[in-house]
């Protein structure tokens, strides 16, 4: 196989925690096969994070921080990729699976003619190709997937958790992609953007979460659950039910359809245990259950479990936590 | 203003694990007896059109799926929440991969021009792969916006809710484009009227057959290595206690010995 192209979205002139999986990967299977890694890195910041991104695995970074692919993500960064893809000319394309990714890999895919395999959860080179695992069927199956063309697109879903440790004595060239971007009257233009605010630390990057589902009947339980949080320096998510309800911004889903978390502690709070959540917190090290029904389904995926009424549960933890620490 | 709503019969994805079995020789669960159901995102997406059409009067709802007759149940079910029209591809699309759907259903979309909006689920809740709607915009060289959750301007110019990892963008749009459809409060699907359903009955269908509108599918670009089971998990261990302080308590300190605290 030969070189790889990983595309990254900077945040803040850095990487995202989903970009360092991505170098990971790119670094693991460079590593058996031998090809480079080149890294595109869009938005800002790109010329600064270059030497970042070598230290996590990249070979090359490319980088472009022209404006337009803030106020046209998916047009200008088609552009931007698609320019990138010809310089490099890889046989795989690593993209996250977010909300770039879930849009330009596919599109990619499609203008390339390769075999596409998106929201893995891992992947691994296996006799010349790689070979990627990925929950369907809401969880209830696993399967392995892989593309039978020469030339292969695979999103990795954020909080995969491949990402290496910054190793400062690698080396290698940052250049800024040469592309003319001329933005057309019918692309879509991102005119506001709004962060939904939060107090504690970022879903993704929480070591410890309180999680909510249906049982939690309303968005005033909600309140429990952010009391925890905060004894915990955690965060709240919730299920999807929760979110279709309307009781929690819909940023703060978990699960297949939502985000993967990967925290020291998950603690699920009326939460039945349907595989479709379950897939996004397995990767949870510690698993607590707060269920009224003691036959509950969660109770079959946690370490831990208390069976009653979250109400006087969550208050009572909060403060048996809190005496603790 | 015409939109186009992609829709997707799938295995039912409530029905409970204990109920899914994968039949190992097709790599595919076996659906024999289970009940298939309109995809859930699909189902968001329906929702935002008929929103769309409570907020502007001109706008007429095309519903359109790729499958098997079986799939005429979620046409059905889409002519009995109003839309228009309904359109099949007849075609076996457990066979097919996403590139090879998506270039089916964008032949059958050159037939049903002129339109506005093409909608589709932000994924399908059976092979989970989100890709169909992005490669539509890409075979039919229009934009895509992924995970749209509501409009938030319905006048010209279109403006809808993208969610983001953190927080939403809003994104005006500049003319036709491909919007995939991700979950909110808002777009939940209704539920259909007795004299609507038993109305949708009487509609006709329009069916196209998929070797009449695309001559050459191409080769699949995808190949399922396995299908298995997720390793079934152990029973959590149960904290006791007289009161739910001393449940609590018990909690707090095996979470300490754990290390997870």
């Amino acid at each position: 196989m030969g070189g790889i192209l990983v595309v990254l979205t900077l945040q803040g002139g850095a990487a995202t925690p989903a970009g360092l999986d991505l170098l990971g990967l790119a670094a693991e299977i460079a590593q058996v096969d031998g090809g480079e890694v080149t890294a595109l890195a869009l938005g800002e910041g790109g010329a600064g994070a270059g030497q970042g991104l070598i230290s996590r695995g990249a070979d090359a970074v490319l980088y472009c921080a022209d404006p337009a692919l803030a106020r046209h993500p998916g047009e200008a960064g088609m552009q931007v990729l698609a320019q990138a893809e010809r310089e490099v000319q890889p046989d795989l394309l690593l993209l996250a699976a977010d909300s770039v990714g879930r849009d330009l890999g596919p599109r990619i895919a499609a203008r390339l003619g390769a075999g596409l395999v998106t929201e893995a959860t891992s992947a691994a080179l296996h006799a010349g190709r790689v070979e990627v695992t990925r929950p369907v069927f809401g969880g209830k199956a696993i399967a392995r997937m892989a593309a039978t063309t020469a030339q292969a697109v695979i999103t990795l879903r954020p909080g995969a958790g491949a990402a290496r440790a910054a190793d400062p004595s690698r080396t290698g060239t940052v250049r800024e992609l040469a592309v003319q971007i001329a933005p057309a009257a019918n692309w879509p233009t991102v005119v506001r953007r709004e962060v939904e605010a939060s107090s504690g630390p970022r879903l993704e990057e929480a070591t410890a979460i309180v999680s909510g589902g249906r049982g939690v009947g309303g968005p005033e339980g909600f309140s429990l659950l952010h009391e925890l949080a905060q004894a915990l320096g955690g965060a709240v998510g919730a299920s999807r039910a929760a979110v279709d309800e309307g009781w929690v911004p819909a940023a703060l889903q978990i699960g297949q359809t939502g985000k993967a978390v990967a925290p020291d502690l998950y603690i699920a709070v009326g939460i039945s245990g349907a595989s479709q959540h379950m897939v996004g917190c397995a990767r949870a090290k510690t698993l607590v259950a707060i269920n009224r029904d003691p036959d509950a389904l969660i109770f079959d995926a946690a370490r831990l479990g208390l069976v009653g009424d979250y109400r006087e549960a969550l208050p009572a933890l909060t403060r048996a936590i809190r005496e603790l620490s | 203003m015409h939109v186009v709503v992609l829709l997707k019969q799938v295995l039912d994805p409530e029905i409970p694990a204990k109920a899914f079995d994968i039949d190992q020789g097709r790599k595919a669960p076996k659906v024999e007896r289970a009940p298939q159901v309109l995809s859930i995102f699909d189902g968001n997406a329906l929702e935002l059109a008929l929103k769309l059409r409570e907020a502007r009067a001109d706008v007429r709802i095309t519903a359109l799926t790729l499958g098997p007759q079986q799939a005429d149940e979620a046409l059905r079910k889409a002519l009995a929440l109003t839309c228009d029209e309904a359109v099949r591809v007849d075609a076996e699309e457990g066979a097919l991969d996403s590139h090879q759907k998506a270039r089916l259903l964008a032949a059958a979309l050159r037939l049903l021009e002129p339109w506005d909006l093409v909608l589709a689920g932000r994924q399908a809740a059976d092979w989970e792969a989100g890709q169909v709607g992005a490669m539509v915009a890409e075979e039919l060289a229009l934009p895509c916006v992924p995970f749209v959750s509501r409009v938030e301007q319905a006048a010209e110019p279109l403006a809808v809710r993208q969610q983001l990892e953190s927080g939403y963008a809003v994104v005006q749009l500049g003319g036709p484009a491909v919007l995939t459809v991700t979950n909110d409060e808002t777009n939940v699907l209704r539920a259909a009227k007795v004299k609507d359903v038993m109305a949708a009955g009487r509609k006709p269908l329009r069916v196209l057959q998929a070797g009449e509108i695309l001559a050459d599918l191409g080769e699949s670009a995808v190949e399922v290595l396995s299908l298995a089971l997720p390793p079934k998990p152990e029973r959590a261990e149960i904290v006791e206690g007289g009161s739910m302080e001393e449940k609590a308590s018990a909690l707090a300190r095996r979470l300490r010995e754990l290390g997870a605290i």
